[in-house]
Parts: C-alpha cells; sequence; structure tokens
C-alpha cells in the first residue's frame, strides 16, 4: 500500500502539477498579444465554420424556410410548438440517449485494459492493434452490409449459424426490439473500441517509466500499479474520450440508419434521423432547423454535464 | 523490465484470438471483392471458392481512380497539417494563460462537438459559395478546418498533463512562447499530435458527405466520391463497390502501420531527460 | 529531422499535384463558337451515362453536356438541393418523388408540356412529375416489383403459378410449410410491396382516386387502409411468415432465394441478373401481387423512374440546348442505348424494349401505368408518412399494434403536416 500512496504524491505525478498550469498568472501586453495571436486562427475557423452556420440554422427555425427557395416568411415559434405537439418527432429521444450512454460506458471500460495490453510487448503487437483501429476506416455502407448479414435473423446468418452448434437460437438479432438495440450498440462498440484504444495509448505515453519502476520495487502487484498509477494519470484522457463518446454518441446517424433503418418499429430510431427524414426528404428546413437547435441544446447540456462530472472525479482523483 | 517468457505468450495468443474475433468483419469485406456479384448473393459469407480477381483488375484498369487518389492526398494532406497547426497553437496558448478571456472561450469551443453536422450543411454550402470556392478542393480543405476545434480540445488535455516546470524553466531563460512553443512543447506533444493526425487522416479521407455536396467535376473527385460511383438506385455490385473502398483504404493501412509506432515508443522519457 | 522533411516533402508533392490539377480543370470554361456547355447532375450511374452522352455530343455537336454525378436516392437529393438553394444548379437535373414538390412550389423547373418529345412518353409517367396538366420531368421508364417464385419448388405441391387471390396464395403457403419448405418472404425494411400492390389496386378503380381522397379530406387512411393491413397480417397471424422479416432487407431475402431456401420473394427486375449468376439452374418467374379478395385484381407495386427536368433559372440558350438534349434522349435510338446499359424497362411509344423471360408478366404494366407506390402517390409529408407507415407496419407484424392503429397512425400524421 505505501508504494501507492507514494505514487499518488503531487511532486511525483505529472498530473498533479497540472494545477500550476491552471493558476498561471497573466503576464505583460507582449505576451497577451503573442498568445491572442496562437488562438486567433482557432477563433477564426470556430465563427466562420460553427458560430454562422448555427446563428443561420437559429434563424431558420423561426421560419418556414423549405431548403429550395432563398425566400422565407417569419412564422415565430410555430416549428417549436409542432416539435412539442407531435410525439413522433421525439419518436427516437429513448434510442438516443441509450446509445451515447450504452456505448460512452462500453467502450470506456473496454478501451482502457485494451490499451494497456497494446502497450505491452507481445508478438503480433502491431497486427492486433491494426485490426482494433481498422473497423473505423471503411464506409459505414460496407459496414452495414456485412454486419446484416451476420445478425441476419435467418437461421442463415452468421451469428445464429455459429449459436446453433452450441444448440441456441436462432435468435431475432435484428428484429427483435431489444435485440436491434443491443446489436446496433454491439457493432458501435466494435467500430470505436480500437480508436479510443489508440487515443488512451497515447496518453500512456505521458506517464514516466520511472514510475513504474519504482512501484516494482515497492512490490507493487501489476493490478495495484493499474489502480494506482495508470488510472490516475489516465483521467484527463477518460475525460477527453468520454466527451468524445457522448457527443459521438448521442448525434448518431450512419450506423442504425444503414443497420436497421430505425427498426423495427421505432426501436433504434434516432434524434438524427428525424432532423434528416424532416429537413432533407421532406423540405420543412425550419422545422428540422428547430429540431436542430432544440437538439444542439440538449447535447450540449447533457456533455457538458458529464464533462463537469468527469473533471470533478479528475481534480479528487489527482 | 523483463516480462516472463511464458507470460507474453499468453498474452500474444489471447490479444490475436481476440483480434480475430474483431476482425471477422473485415474478413467478409475482403473475401467478397474476389467473387463476382452472383457468387456473393450465393454464399455471401463463404470463402471464394474459385477467387476472381477480375473486380481489382477492372477497378485498377479505370485511370479517375489514380487521379481521385492524387485530389484525396492533397485535401487530406493540406487539411490535416493545417488542423494540427491551428489545433495546438490555440491548446498551447489556452493552456499557458488562463485568462477570464481563455476559460470563458475553452467553454464556447466545445460547441463545435455538440452541433450536429447534417444541420450545418447548406449555411456552410453557402459560406463556400460566397468565397467562390464550390466545386474547388481548397474549399473542402477550408470545411475540414472544422476539425481544428477537435485537435485542439485533444492537445490541451495532453498538454495539461506534461510537467510544467519545463516551461517555466525555459520562461526563466528568457525564452517567449514562440520558442517555448516550438522547442519544447512541439516535441513533447508528438504522440499525441501523430495520434490525432491519425484520426483526422481517416476521416477527411474518407469523408463522404462534404465532397459529394462541395464537388461536382469528375476531374475534382475524392477516392470516396470515386467508390461511390458504383452506386445505383437498386442494384449496387457490391463486390465492384467492396474492391474500390479496399483499394481507396490501402494508402491508410500502410499510414498507420507506419505511424502508430510514434503513438507507442516512450517518447517522453527521452524527451525529459533531453 | 529526418521525419519531417519527409512529411515536408510529401505536402510539397501533394500540393503541386493539386496545383497541376487545376490548371488542367481551368482550361474547359471558355466555349468555341457556335457550341453551347449545358451542366447536367446525373441520377444514373457514370459507367452508363457517360455513354450516352458520347453517342448524343456525336450527333449532336452543336451542344456540350458537361455531366456530374451524385449517387441516388439521399444523397442527390441533398447534392441538388444545396445548389438549387445556393443558385448553382445545373441545367439539367433529376426530379425525383422526393423533390418534386419543392421544385415545382419554388419555380425551379421548366414546363416541358409544350415540347415534341412528351409526345410519345406513357401519360403516367410524365402525370408522375407533373402538375395541373404541366409536365416537369421526362420520365422514361419504370420499374415494378411484385413476387419471384421458385416453379421446381411451387410444382412439388402442385402448382404452376402463384395463384391470383390472397386466400388461394395463403393456402398454397400452408401446402408449402407442410411440405417443409419455407413459403414466403417479404423484406420490410420497406413499404412492403404486397401492401403497395392492393392500394394500387384499390386505387386504380376509384374515381377520384384514394389519394386525392385522403388529402382532400374526404376519406382516411382508417377508411382506405385497415382492410388492406388486415389481410396482410393473416400471413403473420397464421404462422406462414416469420416476423423476423421486420429485420430483413431485399439482398438477404434474395440470397435466401436464390439458394432456392424459400418459395416466394417480393422483389424487382433489380435482382434478374444477380439471381442468373449466382444459382444458373434456378428457375424462377415474375408475377403480379394476387389480388386482395375475389373483386380485385392482381396488381404490382412500382413507379414511374425519376424523370429529367431543365432549370427554369438558366438562360434562354442553355435552356434551348438542353430541350435539345431531352429531345434526344427520347428518341428510339437513344432510349435503346439507354436500355441495354441499364435494363430499365422503357415507356416511349416507339421502342419496344427487350426484357428478361422471367420478367414478362411485368411488362404491360409498366408500359400502361399500372403501377402504385404509395410515397409517390402522396401528395405531401411523403419522406413522414412513409417512415411512419414502415414502422408501425414493423410493430403491427411484431403484434404490438393492431392493423387499424397503424391507419389511425397516418392519419395523425397526415394532421400534424
Amino acid at each position: 500500500m505505501s508504494a501507492t500512496t507514494t505514487l499518488r504524491q503531487p511532486a511525483l505525478v505529472p498530473g498533479g502539477s497540472g494545477r500550476s498550469w491552471l493558476s498561471r498568472p497573466s503576464g505583460g501586453w507582449r505576451q497577451t498579444t503573442v498568445n491572442k495571436a496562437f488562438l486567433l486562427p482557432a477563433i477564426v475557423v470556430f465563427v466562420l465554420l460553427f458560430v454562422i452556420p448555427l446563428a443561420q440554422t437559429l434563424w431558420w427555425s423561426f421560419t418556414d424556410f423549405t431548403g429550395y427557395s432563398p425566400e422565407a416568411s417569419f412564422v415565430g415559434l410555430a416549428n417549436y410548438r409542432v416539435i412539442m405537439t407531435d410525439p413522433s418527432m421525439l419518436a427516437g429521444l429513448g434510442f438516443t440517449l441509450l446509445f451515447g450512454v450504452g456505448t460512452t460506458i462500453a467502450i470506456t471500460l473496454l478501451a482502457i485494459p485494451l490499451a494497456v495490453q497494446l502497450n505491452k510487448a507481445f508478438v503480433g503487437r502491431n497486427l492486433v492493434r491494426s485490426i482494433w483501429f481498422f473497423p473505423a476506416i471503411p464506409s459505414m455502407a460496407i459496414l452495414g452490409l456485412v454486419w446484416r448479414y451476420i445478425l441476419s435473423p435467418l437461421d442463415s446468418g452468421v451469428l445464429n449459424t455459429a449459436l446453433a452448434t452450441v444448440g441456441v437460437g436462432p435468435l431475432g438479432w435484428l428484429s427483435d426490439p431489444t435485440l436491434a438495440r443491443l446489436s446496433v450498440i454491439l457493432v458501435g462498440v466494435w467500430g470505436a473500441t480500437g480508436w479510443h484504444a489508440v487515443l488512451y495509448t497515447a496518453y500512456l505515453q505521458s506517464i514516466p517509466h520511472e514510475y513504474y519502476e519504482v512501484a516494482k520495487i515497492d512490490g507493487a502487484s501489476a493490478r495495484q500499479q493499474f489502480f494506482g498509477i495508470t488510472l490516475p494519470l489516465l483521467t484527463p484522457a477518460i475525460v477527453i474520450s468520454t466527451f468524445l463518446l457522448m457527443t459521438g454518441g448521442l448525434k448518431v446517424f450512419d450506423l442504425p440508419y444503414t443497420l436497421t433503418n430505425g427498426g423495427p418499429g421505432f426501436s433504434t430510431y434516432t434524434i438524427t434521423q428525424s432532423i434528416v427524414v424532416s429537413g432533407v426528404g421532406q423540405g420543412r428546413y425550419g422545422l428540422a432547423s428547430a429540431l436542430a437547435v432544440l437538439f444542439t441544446v440538449a447535447v450540449a447540456a447533457l456533455s457538458f454535464g458529464q464533462l463537469a462530472l468527469t473533471r470533478y472525479v479528475e481534480r479528487r482523483f489527482v | 523490465m523483463t516480462t516472463p517468457l511464458w507470460r507474453r505468450a499468453v498474452l500474444s495468443i489471447a490479444m490475436l484470438a481476440l483480434a480475430a474475433v474483431v476482425a471477422v468483419p473485415l474478413y467478409y469485406v475482403l473475401a467478397n471483392t474476389l467473387k463476382t456479384q452472383g457468387e456473393m448473393v450465393a454464399t455471401p459469407l463463404g470463402l471464394p471458392t474459385s477467387p476472381v480477381f477480375s473486380n481489382y483488375a477492372e477497378v485498377l484498369s479505370d485511370p479517375r481512380i489514380y487521379r481521385s487518389f492524387a485530389n484525396t492526398l492533397y485535401v487530406t494532406v493540406a487539411s490535416v497539417l493545417l488542423q494540427l497547426a491551428v489545433g495546438a497553437l490555440a491548446a498551447y496558448a489556452m493552456v499557458v494563460r488562463t485568462s477570464r478571456f481563455n476559460r470563458i472561450l475553452a467553454s464556447v469551443l466545445l460547441i463545435g462537438f455538440v452541433v450536429p453536422g447534417q444541420s450545418t450543411l447548406i449555411p456552410l454550402y453557402r459560406t463556400l459559395v460566397g468565397f467562390r470556392l464550390v466545386d474547388d478542393l481548397n474549399g473542402l480543405v477550408l470545411l475540414y478546418l472544422g476539425g481544428s476545434i477537435f485537435c485542439y480540445f485533444l492537445v490541451q488535455g495532453y498538454i495539461r498533463t506534461l510537467p510544467y516546470e519545463l516551461i517555466e524553466a525555459a520562461r526563466l531563460d528568457g525564452a517567449g512562447d514562440v520558442q517555448i512553443f516550438g522547442r519544447i512543447v512541439l516535441p513533447l506533444i508528438k504522440p499525441i499530435l501523430v495520434t490525432v493526425g491519425i484520426f483526422q487522416t481517416m476521416w477527411v479521407w474518407n469523408d463522404f458527405l462534404l465532397p459529394t455536396v462541395i464537388i461536382s467535376s469528375p476531374e475534382k473527385r475524392t477516392i470516396v466520391l470515386q467508390v461511390y460511383n458504383a452506386v445505383t438506385e437498386f442494384t449496387t455490385n457490391w463486390p465492384v463497390f467492396m474492391t474500390v473502398s479496399v483499394v481507396a483504404l490501402v494508402p491508410m493501412v500502410v499510414f498507420f502501420v507506419f505511424t502508430q509506432r510514434h503513438i507507442a515508443s516512450g517518447l517522453l522519457a527521452g524527451s525529459v531527460k533531453g | 529531422m529526418k521525419r519531417r522533411s519527409r512529411l515536408a516533402g510529401l505536402a510539397a508533392v501533394a500540393a503541386s499535384a493539386a496545383l497541376a490539377l487545376t490548371a488542367c480543370s481551368g482550361g474547359g470554361s471558355g466555349d468555341p463558337e457556335g457550341v453551347t456547355t449545358i451542366t447536367f447532375l446525373s441520377w444514373t450511374g457514370e459507367e452508363q451515362m457517360e455513354q450516352v452522352i458520347d453517342a448524343f455530343e456525336e450527333d449532336h455537336p452543336e451542344v456540350r453536356v458537361e455531366a456530374s454525378y451524385a449517387p441516388p436516392v439521399a444523397e442527390y437529393i441533398q447534392a441538388l438541393q444545396t445548389r438549387v438553394l445556393s443558385g448553382t444548379a445545373p441545367d439539367v437535373f433529376v426530379i425525383a418523388a422526393e423533390n418534386k414538390t419543392n421544385l415545382i412550389e419554388g419555380g425551379h423547373v421548366l414546363d416541358l408540356s409544350g415540347e415534341d418529345f412528351v409526345e410519345g412518353v406513357e401519360p403516367f409517367n410524365l402525370e408522375t412529375y407533373g402538375r395541373d396538366g404541366k409536365y416537369y420531368g421526362l420520365s422514361l421508364s419504370s420499374w415494378a416489383a411484385g413476387y419471384i417464385y421458385n416453379k421446381d419448388l411451387l410444382a412439388q405441391v402442385g402448382y404452376e403459378t402463384v395463384p391470383e387471390t390472397w386466400d388461394e396464395f395463403l393456402e398454397m403457403c400452408q401446402k408449402l410449410q407442410d411440405a417443409g419448405i419455407t413459403p414466403f418472404l417479404e423484406s420490410v425494411d420497406q413499404m412492403p410491396t404486397t401492401v403497395s400492390a392492393w392500394i394500387g389496386a384499390k386505387n386504380a378503380e376509384m374515381e377520384p382516386s384514394l389519394d386525392d381522397q385522403i388529402f382532400d379530406g374526404e376519406s382516411t387512411f382508417a377508411e382506405q387502409w385497415t382492410p388492406a393491413l388486415e389481410q396482410y397480417n393473416r400471413v403473420f397471424e397464421e404462422g406462414l411468415m416469420s416476423k423476423d422479416v421486420v429485420g430483413l432487407d431485399g439482398d438477404q431475402v434474395s440470397a435466401e432465394f436464390a439458394n432456392g431456401r424459400v418459395a416466394v420473394i417480393n422483389g424487382g427486375p433489380w435482382f434478374i441478373a444477380s439471381l442468373r449468376e449466382a444459382n444458373p439452374d434456378l428457375d424462377f418467374q415474375f408475377s403480379l401481387v394476387p389480388a386482395m379478395d375475389e373483386s380485385g385484381t392482381p396488381f404490382a407495386a412500382g413507379a414511374a423512374a425519376p424523370g429529367y427536368a431543365i432549370n427554369a433559372k438558366s438562360d434562354e440558350a442553355k435552356q434551348e440546348a438542353a430541350k435539345t438534349f431531352l429531345g434526344w434522349l427520347a428518341e428510339p435510338e437513344a432510349v435503346e442505348l439507354f436500355q441495354s446499359l441499364t435494363n430499365d424497362v422503357t415507356v416511349t411509344d416507339d421502342f419496344e424494349p427487350p426484357v428478361d423471360p422471367s420478367f414478362e408478366p411485368m411488362v404491360e404494366p409498366i408500359r400502361n401505368g399500372q403501377l402504385y407506390l404509395p410515397m409517390i402517390a402522396w401528395q405531401r409529408a411523403e419522406d413522414v408518412l412513409n417512415v411512419e407507415a414502415v414502422a408501425q407496419i414493423q410493430r403491427m407484424i411484431r403484434g404490438e399494434v393492431q392493423p387499424e392503429q397503424v391507419a389511425k397512425a397516418l392519419d395523425t400524421k397526415l394532421a400534424a403536416s
């Protein structure tokens, strides 16, 4: 136990010295100018590619804009009223939340141990690392097709054939609402775990070897090392990874769209699918914009809340 | 530092077995590139009975694919380098100075992550029309700069984990922000820059939505547009479609295999000493 | 140091390649004397369309077609939409079910009704992309979907073809099932072919049409659709088709059929080539969807292919050139060429398209416009209604809702739009 306490001492832990990053006093005007100059490109990009489009979307949400003719007339809150009164506009809310939270938790629990293992030396490491990462590459159209064959509810589906050899099934992977939700989440986890493991691997590099050397000399077990050194020092990475997972998960569109097209029924329908169907498919751009505005606010609230929570945990840990 | 051999062997076997399961869908993609459309319908999941290479021949004999490779290479290299530059500079500036302005800005920038992309497509397109960059590869590069916010976010998190004393010491030696960033921070954040570079390269290389909307001239197509060219309304020749995809991905595979060792090679230990 | 220079080198190579490309493409803008260049956003794939354009330019050297491509359906609609909105729309593009309302109401498309080239085209196709007697799209072909059956499997229980009524069809399914054969699989990832055909058959006998009545408020989905949905639900209630079809798409269903594992599936002409290739010994035939009851007639699901439209905002010279292009496309030689490249069943009266023998039963309905697809016949909120209908039908199949509730949900959706 002594090893762990030693390691948590701020002086030794780089994350601990992070405090001094936060308490930087501001310097003279020259440094301030340089600092602003460093920030300027990012601000320009942000205004041009996020603020202006978002403002435009906000304006359209109060109009009857069709997406075809630039003329649009102001309709006040009519679009928002439609969303509030038409329950099927929000039919995707439940699954969107489930997917966002479910994939965030599952991927985080899998990616951290995976990254730790992938950081060790073993035969075929590069191959294994590449394989885990590759699901992130091919287009969803192709992966959706392949997964539809694997998860086919028919006896001839790959998974059902495999299960039949142990006397289980056939199961309606994509035709039973609960299993369909599970399947979509499963494929989502398959697709992104390697990606996040790579992110964690990069952060593992910022943990100096010396810590582990000291811990070993003190007789800490692998388990103690993981919970005493690795996990606490990975919290900045966890903050970032979970934030990305949550925002990405709540915005998911391609995956359920190609795998189940929202079905069966509305069981894997997402909010983004609502936005796309009413905006692009229907030419009701004003309505789609209103939905997008509400959705942006909701995702912001959720993910900033989650970010605050993980940062709080980070501060307590380190 | 010496792990017993048997433990390494066990780890190897376990990791390879797990990877084999993960790779099953990728195997199906590859297997189907060696089939005809008919064979794929007959046995979508079997090994090709007599592998055909006609799909590859067909794809590689089309000169347009090489042109689209060049286009994609330009867009990817230009936009990823710019994204990394913009993101890393902002991350450094944000971390070394915690003025009120910077703190507010740090929260505001995160809005970039929560906007659903589908809803900003039309405004973005109109912005490009304003800049006369529609149907122009540089227009794509400009739009991909949105990824700078992603770079910024990952890099700032990484800089925070570095030992602050290094910068403090440099500052006492009289170094300015430009020198500190270039000489000290940049080498230290290499693992995360490479990682983010890989992520963004994958994204830009594979992106489909923006090129479909922005690019209309066939000679300016990116590789993914070229891939989707094989798609028609009802019938998709899946084997050819998969083959073009695989060909399009080969550079990514090579890129990843060559860059991944930079992510995990214990760079920090060396740099701190040096 | 070495690594950095390699990366810089890569960037330099890429940048110079791009410069070279811009230099090449910059040259094409100025037209030579007497040649008009029109831009065209094609719905048909490049492999086929390029040959058509080459043939056109040979016949009409005074017009040059600069084509670009976007894959149908969603990506095409999105690409066209952004261009129309920003005033960068091509001179010729495609009007489809998904964008016709917006294109027509926004005045973005030219009326083609007075032109010579629409004369020999099947009125059903023109009316699909028309309004108030005006035609906005030159649709030259149609597609139809019905049932595809395995002749050998049907023969095993004493049938030569699919029966003409639903009762008899279910009876046949029962016999197939008793013989240990999976009788029927219909992919329900989209609107079921059976339901489309039945509503279509009913619509054909109504005046004013079924959808006119629903959308004018004289009738409701509940009234018009409930009987068809109840009949359709029988195939599930009687256990003749697996409820798992809600998780199947057309590709999977056709793979089962190709391997002789199912007697009847739903489908269209796009399966023919791959079925023949996958299993050359398979003896299959298309048929219309059996009539819902004794009084009805067998019918097909289907629709007019998207039509070529001319940008109403292009200048006059471009529009004239565009008309030349459309006129040429409707000529028998061009139709023949297009047909040979795409295997579409064309609907101009001066060219008889050859079809695969198995598809024969579907040709007459196509050439006479006896087809129906709810999403295209609906007059507004098409996409929203379609998503709702498919989802609710899936729920009905799984036993979560009753047929009548499905129809009522559509009424609610329509009222909200």
